[in-house]
């Protein structure tokens, strides 16, 4: 296979995740060849800083994850309050030093349920890419390394979401109200954000293995597998001793641009109305619920979780092109 | 090369068959009961079971998928479960939709992604250029959903207000206006620009990259040895070399968008292959999803083939084996 | 040559593409009208577009499409006015003559003017094909009250005499509501579906589809003509176009900016006052025949109990949900209290007003204690080691009614009820949940009709079970007698004013038996803009505000 196709392929099955083509750009550029060595650590950390955009990125981040952490703490208003007559008396006011995001229709200070909803999404793209990063490296490595039947079954089972459209297919496996797995055990439906995580992760784990897979076809030629392989090191060894270290550049970059594109999706799949569902608040169903709102003076009500939204995905992927820069030096001119 | 294509073709067809039975198992196991949406309000009983018998619906799962395909690639693509419609003209009404909002966006990106990525290799780490890498990112981060109901919010709304005019400038509700390039310019500019977003953004970065390889590259110094100028050289050789890859990667893209553009119709009501599945996905209209599923799927692998092909043409140091 | 050929490929893409995307010029060839006398062109936004024009068939069954196409092209034998009176169409000479028998007949007096667009005369053949296709049809959407007939006489053409087997009081909705007289004489023999579902040249009404198959440009527009042959009053316009705007903003935006003359969109907040920027545009907010109400389900703990499913009442604050969620839209709305709608105020009996229309806590105390509930330290109800807590469901996305769920279960909570909300997909709600039982409570609306009956929901034979198959429309799952003898009763009265008593007895019943809790009934807002158009507008809320269309011109 040529690497084009390879490329492509990635380039392709990150859109599973993505939902749509234009964000895949981003991985592209993530999986350019990485090698390190743990000494190096430091230095990377030093290069990571001196990338100023992504540090700020890292900065905002750290930030919205702290006042999404502490949101009972720091809201100003409880984000779904009795809805007593007093709170009903102050829906939909334009915002405000009182409601700096304004209220919604029933009277709820949006900033707090902005910072409610912003957790969500943050648990969604954290809990998605952690889990598809499990996936995808165990399933990479077992066929980057064994190659054989895994290896194919992965490259067909990557064929066929090649030529599907993920968001379709997201949407379609999103209607299963009692998933399960294999018929072993319950999932919790989509509705809900621990269900929306297996979901996405179930569907977006595939780029992470292919990007494994590949970096293990190139690596497990190199003088020192061979040498570990002829000084009688297993299987298991030179893959947890040798292969995964010198993997991790990539992994890392990759993992943290799946983040923003967990987030996204989360949102785009609400939006559609397949995703998680109240009681639960993301930014998408905030956004979901307040499209009647183009064109009146309420459009606040979308506005404000779409930028905040925007901004945290936006920070996920600066924090990715960071991390690339400063694990790759060869990169940077 | 006809080998090469007959080939990938035939590795396709059982692709698109599991797919086409994925589609089934999910839609009939999880999706709604095509015979219940029609009898919703119906006083009648027995509505229900006449529907269900009309529909095939009683018959076992297996019995029903293999008659479904039997008929499919014999070219019988029959009705829609929910509306009786034909399903081939359905589909041929939604495909011409999406072809032509797809068309204007690839069109307009690929333009403004050339010229952006040229301009940022040309002038790269020059404050222009990180002006436009920090766009890029934004439209990589943008929820297309949002900036479509944003875009609707200010640019049909407000801006009117603004300009003081009952008059319509940005119209973007498809079948309210009048015939016409003006009012085809109105209609389409919002859904394109939204469409847009994240293929410029992508695609600039892309030309970027493989124009700055170019640049890089021995031929371009030599060029420039023998004196010609810098002009001359970035637009002759430069973007014509790394146009190449791009092109490449539109295509991919392109064959995507059949299936790719249900938020961007969503948001703006137009009629098209993603308001076709929304629609069938809500009626648990398999009839209408199979089909749709592998029609998408055909365009993706054409699309694919065609970037191949064209790839190998471009660039001979790859060979189809 | 590599350089080059880079160039070239690219605009060879372009190219492929352009071709593909080709479809467009030909959407552009606009449907003109066709040498029609009369002139001019309205344009009419549509919110939905019709699913299919087979009528009588379950591919059909959208009021929309009734709307927009049926009752303009083809005649029905009563048609109900906007107070939601029958009233006899052009198709009939006089009011239909009914003998209450037994047998039950019925005399229709077909008008001697009244012909297809071919000129060949509607007769009483015409009924009876339709009658037949109706019972024997496959694929048909309601044969309810036609399978009661036992045979049409058509000796005379022109009076149709329809015989029943058994009493059936909903007769006036027979060859009128979701059906239409068919011509059979176009259609005897052939494939009736096939020939209807994408549109047909024929007509009995003021309006014809242009070109018959082609007056319906699929995802876009409806293109009506007048009918030349029609004996009735013609209409003024020479053509008029339903153009599919599927969003209300959107509509809205249409309706103001003059690309259409006329809408009738969902309303959504700050509609009217975007409307009332334009001086030129008029509108009429009505109170139209869906509802919206929290369905109970009395075989669900805690609401088996009646004492409880009161309590939910007398807890709910109908009055707080009208004002957030009906006001804010179209600045007016009122409480329903019952089944029937004020629509049809000659059956309307406001039942549930015993209860009040805001939240009375002090009853609830009452009534539960009574019941033997107790509240715990947490402030919920509990009887026997239970709590009263429960799920409540509805179309997840639909976002008035998440909102007033969320009002509801902060509502109920200060009663001392503990509300869990679960939103299924519409379809999981309305195919599996709601059939099988899977839920507590629902809120979901219900289409109110001219004809009262309501033993579909509420009589106890109607419950779905595994036995029949989940059949069945009464998801209340409330066996009671005081509700099957009335309603049982108002479908076979054919006496009006004995039906009506048993209709109000009936709602009483509903309301004494706390079945379920109505909320308010939707809002319709019809606007045209009058600088366009005049005649007598009207919005009706069975028949949509087009059912005039004939009597409408242009400015």
């Amino acid at each position: 296979m040529s690497s084009f196709d390879e490329h492509r392929q990635i380039r392709e099955s990150g859109a599973a995740i993505a939902g749509s083509v234009g964000s895949t750009a981003l991985i592209d550029e993530a999986t350019s060849e990485l090698v390190i060595v743990r000494s190096q650590w430091r230095s990377v950390a030093r290069r990571f800083f001196h990338h100023r955009v992504a540090t700020l990125a890292l900065l905002i981040f750290i930030l919205l994850a702290l006042a999404a952490l502490g949101a009972n703490f720091i809201s100003p208003y409880d984000p779904n309050p009795p809805l007593t007559a007093s709170v009903l008396s102050s829906a939909r006011e334009s915002p405000s030093a009182q409601h700096l995001f304004g209220t919604d229709k029933l009277g709820r200070d949006q900033l707090s349920r902005i910072l409610v909803a912003l957790g969500q999404s943050l648990q969604v793209g954290l809990g998605v890419a952690l889990l598809s990063t499990i996936i995808g490296v165990t399933v990479g490595s077992l066929a980057g390394f064994y190659r054989g039947w895994i290896d194919a079954l992965l490259m067909r089972f990557t064929d066929l979401f090649l030529v599907l459209p993920a968001l379709a297919v997201l949407l379609i496996a999103a209607k299963n109200p009692e998933p399960s797995f294999f018929g072993l055990f319950d999932l919790p439906p989509a509705t809900s954000t621990e269900g929306m995580i297996l979901l996405l992760a179930a569907l977006g784990w595939m780029p992470m293995a292919r990007i494994v897979r590949g970096e293990y076809l190139s690596l497990r030629e190199r003088e020192f597998v061979e040498a570990a392989r002829a000084a009688g090191a297993g299987g298991p060894r030179i893959i947890l001793r040798h292969l995964l270290p010198n993997s991790v550049g990539p992994i890392v970059v990759f993992a943290t641009l799946e983040v923003g594109l967990a987030i996204l999706t989360e949102a785009t799949l609400s939006f559609l109305g397949a995703g998680v569902q109240i009681p639960a608040i993301s930014l998408g169903n905030l956004i979901a619920d307040a499209e009647d709102t183009v064109g009146t003076d309420l459009a606040y009500l979308i506005l404000f979780p779409g930028l905040v939204l925007f901004l945290i995905v936006l920070c996920a992927n600066f924090i990715g092109d960071g991390l690339r820069d400063a694990l790759d030096p060869r990169a940077r001119k | 090369m006809t080998r090469y294509i007959g080939r990938r073709i035939l590795a396709a067809i059982p692709v698109l068959l599991l797919a086409s039975l994925l589609v089934f198992v999910l839609v009939r196991q999880f999706g709604a009961d095509p015979a219940r949406t029609r009898c919703q309000q119906s006083r009648d009983l027995k509505c229900l079971a006449r529907t269900r018998v009309q529909l095939g619906l009683d018959r076992p799962l297996p019995v029903q998928y293999v008659d479904f395909m039997g008929d499919f690639v014999q070219g019988d693509w029959g009705t829609s479960e929910r509306t009786d419609q034909s399903v081939a003209e359905s589909i041929g009404i939604a495909l011409g939709e999406t072809a032509q909002l797809a068309f204007w966006g690839v069109a307009f990106s690929s333009v403004v992604a050339i010229s952006v990525g040229v301009y940022s290799a040309n002038k790269a780490y020059s404050p222009g250029d990180y002006f436009f890498t920090g766009l890029a990112f934004a439209g990589i981060a943008m929820p297309t959903f949002w900036f479509g109901l944003i875009c609707i919010n200010y640019l049909t709304f407000h801006l009117k207000e603004l300009l003081n005019t009952n008059e319509v400038i940005f119209f973007s509700i498809p079948n309210a206006t009048g015939h016409g390039a003006i009012n085809g310019f109105r209609e389409l500019a919002l859904p394109v620009l939204v469409l847009s977003v994240q293929l410029v953004a992508g695609w600039s970065r892309y030309q970027r990259s493989s124009m700055l390889d170019e640049l890089d590259s021995d031929y371009i110094r030599t060029a420039r040895s023998k004196g010609l100028t810098r002009r001359r050289v970035v637009w002759k050789h430069g973007l014509r070399n790394s146009l190449g890859a791009l092109v490449t990667v539109i295509a991919i893209d392109a064959g995507a968008l059949f299936g790719g553009l249900i938020v961007t119709e969503r948001v703006f009501s137009r009629p098209g292959m993603g308001t076709l599945f929304l629609n069938a996905l809500g009626n648990g209209d398999s009839a209408v999803l199979i089909p749709w599923m592998i029609v998408t799927g055909v365009f993706i692998i054409i699309f694919n083939l065609f970037a191949d092909i064209l790839y190998g043409v471009l660039d001979p140091r790859v060979r189809v084996a | 040559m590599k350089v080059s050929s880079g160039v070239s490929s690219f605009f060879c893409l372009v190219l492929g593409l352009a071709l593909l995307g080709g479809a467009w010029v030909s959407t552009t060839a606009g449907a003109s009208a066709r040498g029609q006398s009369t002139p001019g062109t309205l344009k009419i936004a549509a919110e939905q577009e019709p699913s299919c024009m087979d009528w009588i068939g379950s591919c059909a069954g959208s009021s929309w499409g009734i709307w927009a196409a049926g009752i303009e092209t083809l005649p029905q034998a009563l048609t109900v006015t906007p107070a939601g009176d029958y009233t006899p169409s052009s198709v009939l000479a006089g009011e239909p003559i009914l003998e209450i028998g037994p047998p039950q007949k019925i005399t229709y007096n077909i008008n001697a003017a009244a012909v297809w667009s071919d000129n060949t005369p509607i007769t009483s053949t015409d009924f009876e094909y339709t009658w037949k296709q109706i019972t024997t049809g496959k694929d048909i959407y309601d044969k309810t009250g036609y399978e009661d007939i036992a045979s049409i006489d058509t000796t005379d053409p022109k009076a149709a005499v329809v015989t029943f087997s058994e009493p059936f009081s909903g007769w006036r909705d027979l060859f009128g509501g979701f059906s239409f007289i068919l011509p059979s004489h176009l259609l005897e023999g052939k494939n009736r579906a096939k020939i209807m579902k994408d549109g047909y040249s024929f007509s009995g009404g003021p309006w014809k589809l242009a070109g018959g198959k082609s007056g319906w440009k699929k995802t876009k527009s409806i293109t009506l003509v007048p009918n030349q042959n029609y004996w009735g009053d013609k209409p003024l316009i020479g053509t008029v176009i339903f153009q599919f705007i599927t969003e209300s903003a959107s509509e809205i935006q249409a309706v103001k900016s003059g690309q259409v003359s006329s809408a009738y969109p969902q309303p959504q907040i700050g509609a009217l006052d975007q409307l009332s920027e334009n001086p030129e545009l008029k509108y009429e907010v009505s109170f139209g025949s869906v509802f919206e109400a929290f369905w109970l389900n009395a075989k669900a703990f805690p609401m088996d109990s009646l004492a409880v499913r009161k309590s939910l009442i007398y807890a709910t604050d109908r009055q707080a949900i009208v004002d957030e969620i009906v006001k804010p839209s179209v600045n007016e709305g009122r409480v329903l209290q019952s089944f029937i709608v004020p629509t049809f105020p000659q059956y309307y009996e406001p039942a549930f007003s015993i209860y009040g229309t805001s939240a009375n806590l002090s009853k609830v105390n009452e009534l539960m204690t009574a019941d033997g509930w107790k509240k715990g330290s947490d402030e919920i109800w509990a009887k026997n080691g239970r709590k009263a807590e429960f799920d409540v469901q509805t179309t997840a996305g639909n976002e008035a009614r998440e909102l007033t769920e969320q009002l509801w279960q902060s509502q109920l909570a200060q009663a001392g009820f503990k509300v869990t909300i679960k939103n299924p997909s519409a379809d999981v709600l309305f195919g599996i949940n709601g059939p099988k039982g899977r839920f507590s409570a629902a809120l979901y609306a219900q289409v109110g009709t001219p004809d009262p009956s309501l033993c579909g929901i509420f009589c106890s034979a109607n419950i779905p079970t595994k036995k029949n198959g989940f059949v069945g429309n009464n998801w209340t799952r409330l066996t009671s007698a005081a509700i099957d003898t009335p309603w049982t009763a108002v479908d076979s009265e054919l006496d009006r004013t004995a039906r009506t008593v048993s209709v109000k007895e009936g709602q009483n019943a509903l309301a004494a038996e706390a079945v379920s809790i109505p909320l308010y009934q939707k809002p319709n807002i019809f606007v045209w803009n009058t600088a366009q158009i005049g005649g007598p507008l009207q919005d009706n809320p069975t028949l949509g505000p087009f059912f005039n269309l004939n009597l409408w011109y242009l400015k």
